[in-house]
C-alpha cells in the first residue's frame, strides 16, 4: 500500500447559500486544486447523499464533474448517508492506496435550505430503518431515545448542554461556520423540547456548502496515517446498546491499528455532533476518553480550544453546520488546517487530528487519522 | 388478555427481532417464526413536539424490551411516570402496537399467567411420569 497525502483542502462558507450544489463544489473543488497546484485530477470522487430528492439532479458524479470542468476525467459518487463525504475521502484513498490513480480530488456537498424543515428532516429519515420510521421515527426522536439512555446512566443535563456552549464559542472563530454566535448554559437548557430529553440546542441546523480534498501519491504536508470504517444494524431496535456506538468502536479500532498508534497520540478531533449527547459517546467510542469521562472532561473545560484535547475547533456540526455529504470531508479539511497551522483565530498546538463521521442513526460510521509530515 | 406478536429467532445465534425479519441481522441465515407475550420493559422513550407528516403531536414513542429478549418500538397515549425499567404491556390498535403501561393487578395477572406455565409444566412431567408407570 502506498503512501497516501493531502496536498489541498479547501471548504465553502456554510451556512443558508443561494448558489446551486455544483457551483458551491466548483468552489470547494477549485480551491483544493490550487491550494495542492494540480491543475487536473486524475480521478474523481463525488460524495452528495440525496440531491435525487433535495434537487431533482441524478447521476451526480458526471453532473458535478462536467459543471467544474474536469468531463472528461474519470468521475464516481459514494453515499452512506450522512457520513457520506468521509467514505468519498476512503475510496479516493484507496485509488491513491493502491497505485491506482495519483492524484484524485475528492468533493462533497448538499443543498438543503430551499426547502421547509419539515420535508428535510423527512429526507434525512430515509436513511433510517423503515419500521421504525413507520412509526413516526425521526433522527432526533432516535437520538431522543438514545439520550434519555444516557442520561439514566448518569451524564448530566449540564454536560449535555456545555458541548453546544462549547461549539459555538469555536464557531465564533471560524468564518466559514454557520453560527457564529455564542450560546449560554441557561440558553441551552431552556430551549425548546424537540425529542425529550433532546432540545433544540442540542441539534445541528439545516446548512448548505460543500469541501474538497486533493489526495496525492506525491509527498505533500498531510499524510493519512489511518482510515477505518465500522457498521451496525440499521434498525435501532437490533442493538443491545444505546449509549456507545459499535460503528465508531470499530472504525477506531480499524484506523489505530493502520496508523501504529492509540489515541493518546491524537491532540485535536472533530467529531460528529449532530446532537450533543453524540460529542460525548464518540469521544468514548473512539477512546479519547475513558467509558463514562466525556461529560466530566467537558465541564471541566478540557476539550476546549486551550483544553488538554481540543475538540471540534471548527464549531463542529452544531455551529460550523451540517450540509450532510460536505460534513465529512469539512472535518478533514479542518484537521488538515490544524495540524499545517493555517487555522487562524482558533488554531491549537497539533501535529496529529482525529476526524469522526456518523452515517445514519451510526449504521456507517468513519475514523480518519491525519498527521504532519 | 396478552396480545401475541409475531417475531422471528435465528437458529445460529438464538437472537430474537419483533417484527420478524427474513435473515438475521448478523448471519445469512433464514429466521424461523415464533410469537411472543405482548409484555416487557421500558428500554427507552421520547416525545416528538413536531412529528413528520401523518401524526398528531405530541407524538410519544417507545422502545421496550418484550420477554425473550426482542426490542419493539411502539407509541404511547401518554409518559407521565413512566421509567426506564417500566413493565408495560403491548396492545394492537388497528395495526399498531400501543404501550400501556401496567399496574399492580395487570402484573399480578401476568405473574399468575406465567405461574400457570409453570403449573403447566409440572402437569406434563407428571402425565408423562404416569404414562412410564403404566407402560412399565
Ligand atoms: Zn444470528
Amino acid at each position: 500500500m502506498l503512501d497516501v497525502w493531502v496536498a489541498g483542502a479547501a471548504m465553502t462558507r456554510v451556512g443558508k447559500r443561494t448558489e446551486r450544489l455544483q457551483d458551491l463544489m466548483a468552489e470547494a473543488a477549485h480551491g483544493a486544486l490550487r491550494a495542492a497546484g494540480v491543475e487536473a485530477p486524475d480521478a474523481i470522487v463525488v460524495a452528495a447523499m440525496n440531491p435525487e430528492e433535495f434537487l431533482g439532479d441524478g447521476n451526480f458524479a458526471s453532473n458535478a464533474a462536467s459543471h467544474l470542468g474536469f468531463a472528461q476525467a474519470p468521475a464516481l459518487r459514494v453515499e452512506t448517508a450522512t457520513s457520506s463525504g468521509a467514505a468519498a475521502f476512503y475510496a479516493g484513498f484507496g485509488l491513491v492506496a493502491a497505485g491506482l490513480r495519483r492524484a484524485v480530488l475528492v468533493v462533497g456537498g448538499e443543498k438543503m435550505t430551499h426547502l421547509d424543515t419539515p420535508r428535510v428532516s423527512e429526507l434525512i429519515s430515509r436513511s433510517i430503518d423503515p419500521y421504525e420510521r413507520s412509526y413516526g421515527a425521526t433522527m432526533p426522536a432516535l437520538a431522543g431515545l438514545v439520550t434519555r439512555a444516557l442520561m439514566a446512566n448518569g451524564v448530566g443535563a449540564r454536560e449535555l448542554a456545555q458541548v453546544a456552549v462549547k461549539n459555538h464559542a469555536n464557531g465564533l472563530q471560524n468564518p466559514q461556520a454557520h453560527f457564529r454566535h455564542a450560546v449560554t448554559l441557561d440558553e441551552v437548557l431552556e430551549s425548546r423540547m424537540v425529542a425529550d430529553p433532546l432540545r433544540l440546542l442540542h441539534c445541528c441546523p439545516i446548512s448548505d456548502g460543500a469541501a474538497a480534498v486533493v489526495l496525492t501519491a506525491r509527498r505533500a504536508a498531510v499524510r493519512v496515517a489511518g482510515i477505518g470504517q465500522g457498521s451496525d444494524t440499521l434498525a435501532l431496535r437490533h442493538r443491545a446498546a444505546l449509549t456507545s456506538f459499535k460503528a465508531t468502536q470499530a472504525a477506531a479500532r480499524e484506523a489505530f491499528a493502520m496508523a501504529g498508534f492509540g489515541p493518546e497520540r491524537v491532540d485535536v478531533a472533530e467529531i460528529h455532533d449532530a446532537f450533543t449527547p453524540f460529542e460525548l459517546i464518540s469521544l468514548e467510542d473512539t477512546g479519547l476518553v475513558p467509558p463514562g469521562k466525556a461529560g466530566r472532561a467537558t465541564l471541566d473545560g478540557e476539550t476546549t480550544l486551550h483544553g488538554r484535547l481540543p475538540v471540534n475547533p471548527s464549531g463542529g456540526l452544531k455551529a460550523r453546520g451540517h450540509p450532510l455529504a460536505a460534513t465529512g470531508l469539512a472535518q478533514i479539511v479542518e484537521c488538515v488546517w490544524q495540524v499545517t497551522g493555517r487555522a487562524e483565530g482558533r488554531q491549537t498546538q497539533a501535529r496529529v487530528a482525529l476526524a469522526h463521521s456518523i452515517g445514519g442513526l451510526a449504521t456507517n460510521n468513519w475514523v480518519t487519522l491525519l498527521t504532519a509530515a | 388478555m396478552i396480545e401475541r406478536i409475531d417475531a422471528s429467532r435465528c437458529p445460529a445465534c438464538r437472537t430474537i427481532v419483533a417484527p420478524p425479519a427474513s435473515y438475521c441481522p448478523h448471519h445469512p441465515v433464514a429466521m424461523e417464526p415464533v410469537s411472543l407475550p405482548g409484555a416487557g420493559e421500558i428500554v427507552s422513550f421520547t416525545t416528538l413536539h413536531s412529528p413528520p407528516t401523518g401524526f398528531k403531536a405530541p407524538l410519544h414513542i417507545a422502545l421496550v424490551e418484550l420477554e425473550g429478549g426482542a426490542r419493539f418500538v411502539c407509541h404511547g397515549a401518554e409518559t407521565r411516570g413512566l421509567r426506564i425499567g417500566s413493565p408495560v404491556a403491548i396492545e394492537a390498535v388497528g395495526r399498531v402496537y400501543y404501550f400501556s403501561y401496567l399496574g399492580v393487578v395487570d402484573r399480578a395477572r401476568l405473574f399468575w399467567r406465567r405461574a400457570g406455565h409453570a403449573g403447566d409444566r409440572v402437569n406434563a412431567i407428571a402425565r408423562s411420569l404416569a404414562k412410564r408407570v403404566w407402560k412399565g
